[in-house]
This record gives structure tokens, sequence and C-alpha cells, in this order.
């Protein structure tokens, strides 16, 4: 008989996990169901059109909706899925009625945070996230001169250096002492903030959003320091598990809000699996659930969620997330906790801190790279890292989160070997002088 | 919302705000002001970072994965993390 696959989202996670449960079951009948037009592109591209370093929106799409038809997948396009119900292993499907599965995978991935505050029905409130919408947007910004952008968190960094590279004057509001608190450092932001500056962006931190003013469209964000004219608002809250569905169906759901899963991605139900935004895994390190991860994340997890659905096996691990971007005129990255979050939850920890070099210090267009190490004070294993520079940090994160996961130390990186070659590399790596510097800290404490 | 997710929310939110505090003061030279004065504010201000911050790393770890979610399912693939102290 059959395997009737139903997957719900058609996002990294959803498209990872149908393909994956094609690839391993080919008879099976595998059905994506999407409330939006396309799948098959990258949304985390679109700061990049507005901000115009890519040309147009089409060169987002990886692959068109025939690449799937030829697949063998059925997506069905604009249809919303309005209910679960697991007793009778059936969707509710608008326009279609009920819809039988044998295996279910959840990937309804995420929406933005509420801002809670008057106004949020007014037009020109824009929440970066289905490629139609950006291409209309991108037209609104043509003809903007004035953009609030709401919270500097991972979008809304994007967002604001889009915009300024656009040319547009922007300002930035946000709660927090400085950009990005809730995930990175002051002194690995103080760069990418002193460049936004000379970019021409206005900063306003500790700065509450109280309303968005206008009269049917936002014409100004009222903030606890003031009035701000805009002629766009682009809210870049946090992103919240978008989970109306599973939790009235009855699946377990987790502190953070995210459906809980097991290393399978398969839910309290074991005929429904989930990945992506809308599901929660544990930290490596901390072993806390977390939420909210990058697309990588979802792709890898609806991968393992599509293949144990039609009948593989395969299993996720916990996460060291990795992660980095570009910010103002710098890039950025980290790996599990930097100082602020381990200082927030209490981890024990040594630092090691240390300025380098990406290349030979005399080869042209050498760069600074900061690197931050974290270490738990007894075993000296790396427990987090955080880092700043001009190039080679999301290189360095991927081999931090390595080293995390794999109980690296201290002593293996201050005696770490390492490419040099002037054009690519400097004689001393920054990583391995950060790990030095810990080790002295560690005989001082 | 549910009991867990209103401690994980208001836990995280108000111990990263303390600890952007000590950054702020370390990094940045500055004392970042400190708004809302609801209920819940007050409370996990005054009582629960403060308390949360005199316990032992180890029984902070032991009430963090007591609560329930995803890190208390079946986890075997895991590789031998570096477990802080």
């Amino acid at each position: 008989m059959t395997l009737r696959i139903v997957v719900v989202g058609g996002g990294a996670a959803g498209i990872g996990a149908a393909g994956s449960a094609h690839q391993v079951d080919p008879e099976a009948s595998v059905t994506v169901y999407t409330e939006f037009e396309d799948v098959g592109y990258s949304p985390c591209g679109i700061p990049y059109v507005h901000g115009k370093e890519i040309p147009k929106f089409e060169n987002l799409f990886l692959q068109d909706k025939a690449f799937y038809e030829r697949m063998g997948l059925d997506i069905r396009y604009e249809t919303r899925v309005s209910k679960f119900d697991l007793a009778a292993n059936k969707v509710t499907v608008e326009g279609e009625g009920d819809v039988p599965f044998d295996r279910l995978v959840v990937a309804t991935g995420f929406y933005y945070g509420d801002p809670g505050v008057a106004g949020t029905e007014l037009e020109g409130l824009y929440y970066v996230k289905n490629i139609r919408q950006a291409m209309e947007w991108d037209k609104v910004f043509d003809n903007a001169k004035k953009v609030v952008v709401v919270e500097a968190t991972p979008l809304g960094l994007e967002m604001v250096t889009a915009m300024a590279h656009r040319g547009l004057e922007t300002h930035l509001v946000d709660p927090h002492p400085w950009a990005l608190a809730e995930v990175s450092d002051p002194d690995i932001m103080k760069p990418v903030m002193d460049s936004w500056s000379e970019m021409g962006v206005i900063s306003h931190y500790n700065t509450k959003v109280e309303a968005f003013l206008g009269d049917g469209k936002v014409r100004a964000v009222k903030t606890s320091e003031g009035e701000l004219e805009a002629d766009v608002v682009v809210i870049c809250t946090n992103k919240q598990p978008n989970n109306r569905l599973a939790r009235e169906a009855g699946l377990n759901i987790g502190s953070t809000g995210g459906i809980v899963v097991n290393e399978r991605m398969q839910t309290s139900n074991p005929n429904v699996y989930a990945a992506g935004d809308c599901c929660e895994l544990p930290h490596g390190i901390s072993k806390v659930p977390i939420q909210g991860l990058s697309g990588s994340h979802a792709y890898a997890q609806g991968k393992v969620a599509g293949t144990n659905a039609a009948g593989g096996s395969r299993a996720y691990q916990p996460v060291y997330v990795p992660w980095g971007m570009v910010a103002g005129k710098w890039m950025i990255g980290g790996v599990s906790f930097g100082e602020t979050l381990a200082n927030a939850l209490g981890i024990p920890f040594v630092m090691g801190v240390a300025q380098g070099i990406s290349r030979a210090r005399y080869y042209p267009d050498m760069k600074p790279v900061r690197v931050k190490l974290l270490a738990d004070p007894g075993s000296h294993k790396i427990i987090g890292a955080q880092l700043v520079g001009g190039e080679g940090i999301k290189e360095r994160c991927d081999f931090l989160a390595m080293a995390a996961k794999t109980g690296i130390t201290l002593e293996d990186l201050a005696t770490m070997e390492n490419v040099y070659s002037p054009p690519i590399g400097a004689l001393n790596e920054p990583i391995a002088l950060a790990a030095q510097n810990g080790l002295s800290n560690v005989k001082k404490s | 919302m549910p009991f867990f997710e209103w401690v994980r929310k208001n836990s995280e939110h108000y111990l990263l705000e303390a600890s952007q505090r000590d950054m702020a003061r370390k990094y940045l030279g500055v004392e970042p002001p400190v708004s809302g004065a609801s209920l819940e504010a007050i409370f996990f201000r005054r009582l629960f970072v403060p308390i949360y911050r005199r316990i032992p790393w180890f029984i902070r770890r032991a009430i963090l994965l007591a609560m329930p979610g995803s890190h208390r399912q079946e986890w075997a693939g895991r590789s031998p993390p570096a477990k802080p102290n």
C-alpha cells in the first residue's frame, strides 16, 4: 500500500522533508501544502535584494515549480491547512476538505512577535518573509525616504544595513543597550554600530516603541524617546514558533513554545514529525531547549523528519548553533554562548580574547579578526565563542562549533596548527591567540 | 500562556536584562535605564534574578533540565559535550 505523507509548510524544513521522504520511498505519495505562492527560494536573501547587493528577486529562486513536479512532489500552493485531526490521521485543507495521511510532517515555521503596541493595523508596516510581498515592498522603498527598523535582531541587523546601502534615511529602534544584545556582546558589536554611524544610520538604543502613528498609513513611530517620522516601518521582532495547529491538535509543546521532538524529529504522536522554526531542540552544551535557529538547521531537520516519516532511519543531534552575518561594514558570528548569554544563564566560564589579522600583515586588504573564546573553567573545553572581523568569520564559527561539539580544549586550540599563506592567512591564527590568552587567564584565576 | 512557557519567557527576559546591564557597565561604561514596573517585572527583577544568581550552577542546571521539553526526549546520537561544572 502506498504510504501517504502530508507535509504542512513549504519553507526549508518542509521542502527538505518532502525531498528526503521521496528519496527514501519513491513510491510514497508526498503532498506539500503551503499558503504561499512559491517554494524553493531563499527568503534569507531578501534583505540583500532590498539593499541592492543582489540585483533581482528572481536570483533567489533555487528551483522552479516544474522541478518539483518532475521530482514527483505534489505541491499545493496558496492552500491553507486549518486543522490536524490526529485521532483520525487526517488534516483539514481549505477548499479540499479532509485529507488522510499515514505520516504528517509539521513545518509551519514562525511568525514575528507582536510588537504589542497600538497601530499595528496601519499600512506601511513591513514583515520580511514572503518573496512576492518583498517584490512589492521593494517598489515602496523606491519612493520612500525615511525607514524605521524595529529591533536589532539578526534580521534587523540585515535590514538596517540594507536600508543604509540603499541610501534611505534609516533609524534603528531597539530596547536594549546595544544591537543584537540577546545574542552578542557589546565589544563584538561596537565596530558594527560604529560602521552604521559612518553609513548614516541613526540608532536609538534603550528605546521602546510605544505606538505606530498614522491615519490608515503609518507616518511616524512613537518611541520612549520621542517621535520618528517614517514612510515604512520594518518590523524585525523575534521569531515565534507558528504552532497553533499543533497545539490545538494536542501535540506536546515545550517551554519555548516550540513543538517537542526527539532525535528522529518525531513529536508526541508517533505518526507526526516536526522540523524547523516550529519546534525546539536541545542545546548541545546546556541541554536547555532552544528555538528559532537558521535556515540550514531547518533544512537539515526537515531531511531527518522526512527520512523517518518515509520509513528510513536518521537522527538529528543537539545543536551548538554556529551563526554569522554581515552587519554594517563587518562580519560577526559566534557559537553557542557569548559572554552576555553565559552570564545570564549563570554558566561558569573562563574567557580568552585576542585581536588578530586575516592575512599577512603586509598583504593588501588585510582585515582585523577579533576572537573571544569561552571555556569551561574545569575541563577548559570550549563552550562558546564570539567573533567580529573583516573576513573569515563564517569558517571560524563553523570550526569552533565542531570544537565545542567534540570537546576540544583551550590547550588544543592554543597549540593548533594553522594555514599560513600571505593572501589567505596570517602567521598567527587569531583563534590560537585567543586560546593562549584564555590559558593565561586560567592561570591567573 | 501555559505555566512553563510563562516561566521560560520571563526568566529568560529578566536574566538577559540583568546580564545586559552587567555587560553595558563593563564594556560601554553606561547604566541602561530600567523600564516597566509591573508586578511581574518587580517579581522577576527583585526576587527571581537575585535568587537565581545565588544558587550554585549545578542546582540551577538541575532545575533547568527538569523543565519539560525536547531535551527530555531520546537524543542518543549526541556526542560527548563540553559540560560546564
